[in-house]
């Protein structure tokens, strides 16, 4: 199945900035300069996500938003938006988007979220209980961890955080991602307080091993892959 | 000090007023009624007396006793006193045994009690004596049990209206109090919505009470001024940010497609550091308007419940590497759930805040004390540092927006970060304290638990 995205925005150089990016990875774009014609391809064509901007001409992002899901469709939306404050992300959440991220934004960022979006879906409907990479196990029901037959001992919230990382393993996890995911919090905790996490999962999952799971995606965020 | 309770004082007061309302009334009916009465007795003994005299003067004593023995034997004088005697005193006619001693022999009008002849019982007259021209003396009256008895009736329903008029008083002073009460109430709550930021609510206009009605209506007027002011910040910070944050992200998508055509390394630092300061640029402006917004009571719509001792765990948790990585501590005081209401994103990322200002300004090798307490009415969180601390004089200078203490200078951060926590204490119907830790610095977030409470309703 093709990778189609649709894209809401009417700040031409913020959208080409997108698309372009978007369809540098593969997937096919279709875009929108405004709120009703935004409306009238959700309703039409198959997405596979949909980026939607919060402040459009004519209709509300938000607007859109609603009538899309008022018209029962369930494709994942992320809400780009200028307005950054915590209420502002919690209306986006409630009107049914799936994400929501803040103007300006990495690139890198947005493509994480629209991937994450595409690995939470399907997840969703069979309940997965443990989770590999190739011989790094995570079981949720036992909540156990092992590296090649080991036993590894994690606290419950580097648990969550492997957890987050191997449900998105071989795509990129921002560091603005894991804080929302683990803790719930959406504040940009600064300097390197989610790299000294992470330096300490890694030291317990890969270090003595040959081949390295954990990588730093640099500017971006985390990855946990098989490859190198 | 009043010696009463405002109910009780108001009910007091209200039963003051029937009171004054209904004993002179009372007094009054007593009164005419009594009057009436002693006219009616009045008028019989005239009556009589006329009667009497007229035989009198016809003719003469032997008319008078005939008259006299005619009025007691028709039984037309059984209720009356009749008594005629001469000169000296002696009876010559009548139904009284004997002229008393101290009854003058001319009085208009003499209230005493004797004995009916053949009876034991003396009985209350109203009674006249009149001077005949011959030395006889004549004693008119007539009974006036009935008038006692009238009278004690009349005390009776005296007593019973008051009796009745104090409940009755103090009923009417319980509803007036209730009614003012409720609508006291309601424009209360309006206002403790309105100090917890929410300004959607309107008092009734309508109902009892003018007076109220036309303080609804200025209190409503009050509040569509602020609201329309509340929403046309909300406009402004809005369009600011999408004003300025637009180009910032075309400056950043731009850079970013620069940065993947640069090759020499010189262009790709250059464009890293334009990336660098973007982000500190947006990180300020990002910062000020929430400042702004949570000053003006915006953020109220995302109160929640939850635990703040849990939370402080939770930035504990977050930290606690970094700060180990620093050769520091975080220490969270151990406390038992404290739930508040609240907006817990914006509480987490002040306490974020206040933990990293300690852990810049903590002496390293040292730890930052976190602890959550709770009173009725507020819930504070205290972090506290073994730092430098700040002196007294520039405390006020410390959470003020943009001011950096000088001696911090060269420490990185946009100056915003203890007025944005203080802008979450406001939001919260509460304040930032600035302490001395002895050493370091105390800072005390205090949250007001009551206005969550409200707005929870």
């Amino acid at each position: 199945m093709s990778k189609k995205i649709l894209v809401v925005e009417d700040d031409v150089t913020t959208a080409d900035y997108i698309a372009s990016g978007l369809a540098q990875n593969g997937f096919i774009v279709d875009r929108a300069a405004d709120g009703r014609d935004g409306l009238f391809h959700a309703t039409d064509g198959n997405y596979a996500a949909i980026v939607l901007d919060r402040m459009l001409p004519g209709m509300d992002g938000l607007a859109v938003l609603s009538a899309i899901r008022a018209a029962g469709i369930e494709t994942p939306v992320i809400v780009l938006s200028a307005l950054s404050s915590t209420d502002e992300r919690v209306k986006g959440l409630k009107a049914g988007s799936d994400d929501y991220l803040a103007k300006p934004f990495a690139f890198s960022e947005l493509l994480a979220r629209i991937e994450a979006l595409q690995r939470r879906r399907p997840a969703s409907s069979q309940v997965a209980t443990s989770f590999n990479c190739a011989d790094l196990n995570l079981d949720l029901l036992t909540r156990r961890v092992e590296r090649a037959g080991k036993r590894i001992d994690v606290q419950p919230r580097e648990f969550r955080l492997l957890e987050l990382l191997l449900r998105n393993q071989g795509q990129v996890v921002t560091r603005t991602m894991m804080l929302e995911e683990v803790w719930d919090y959406h504040f940009d905790p600064g300097t390197n307080v989610i790299d000294v996490h992470i330096s300490r999962l890694r030291k317990k999952i890969d270090e003595g091993s040959e081949r390295p799971l954990l990588h730093t995606v640099r500017g971006v965020g985390y990855m946990l892959s098989e490859q190198a | 000090m009043r010696p009463f309770s405002a109910p009780v004082r108001v009910a007091l007061i209200s039963l003051a007023f029937s009171l004054l309302i209904s004993v002179p009334v009372l007094l009054f009916v007593y009164h005419q009624t009594d009057t009436l009465f002693e006219q009616r007795v009045r008028g019989r003994i005239d009556d009589r007396q006329e009667i009497l005299l007229r035989s009198y003067r016809r003719e003469g004593a032997a008319g008078l006793v005939r008259t006299i023995r005619e009025e007691i034997d028709s039984g037309r004088a059984r209720n009356g006193a009749i008594l005629l005697v001469d000169g000296s005193g002696r009876r010559i006619a009548g139904n009284i045994a004997a002229w008393p001693p101290t009854l003058p022999a001319k009085a208009d009008w003499l209230e005493i009690r004797l004995y009916p002849e053949g009876s034991r019982q003396a009985v209350l007259y109203a009674l006249r004596t009149v001077q005949l021209p011959k030395g006889e003396r004549l004693l008119l009256g007539t009974g006036i049990e009935d008038r006692e008895r009238m009278r004690a009736s009349l005390v009776e329903a005296l007593v019973g209206a008051l009796l009745l008029a104090i409940p009755l008083g103090l009923i009417g002073g319980i509803m007036l109090l209730r009614i003012t009460e409720r609508r006291a109430r309601a424009v209360g709550r309006v206002a403790a919505r309105i100090a917890a930021g929410d300004f959607s609510h309107r008092l009734d206009e309508r109902g009892e009470g003018e007076e109220f009605a036309v303080i609804a209506n200025a209190i409503n007027a009050m509040l569509e001024r602020i609201e329309e002011l509340v929403e046309q910040l909300r406009l402004v910070t809005d369009s600011l940010a999408h004003d300025l944050r637009s180009p910032l992200t075309r400056i950043r998508a731009n850079v970013e497609k620069a940065a993947t055509f640069a090759s020499a390394e010189l262009e790709q630092q250059a464009l890293e550091a334009i990336s660098i300061d973007i982000d500190r640029l947006l990180r300020i402006i990002s910062a000020t308007l929430e400042i702004s917004r949570a000053e003006a009571g915006m953020g109220h719509e995302q109160f929640s419940s939850f635990d703040l001792s849990e939370l402080l765990r939770d930035i504990c948790e977050i930290y606690q590497p970094v700060a180990e990585e620093e050769g520091l501590k975080i220490e969270v005081e151990p406390s038992g759930g404290i739930a508040f209401v609240g907006n817990r994103q914006m509480i987490g990322r002040a306490v974020a805040n206040l933990v990293d200002n300690a852990m810049k300004y903590a002496a390293s090798g040292r730890a930052v004390s976190l602890s959550a307490h709770d009173t009725d009415e507020f819930a504070e969180i205290i972090v506290g540092d073994r730092g430098p601390g700040i002196t007294p004089e520039l405390r006020g200078d410390a959470v003020s927006k943009y001011r950096r203490l000088e001696e911090a200078r060269t420490t990185e951060g946009s100056g915003l970060g203890l007025a944005m926590v203080r802008a979450v204490a406001r939001l919260h119907g509460g304040d930032l304290i600035l302490e001395d830790n002895q050493p370091g610095l105390r800072v005390r977030l205090i949250l007001r638990r009551e206005l969550a409470r409200i707005a929870e309703v």
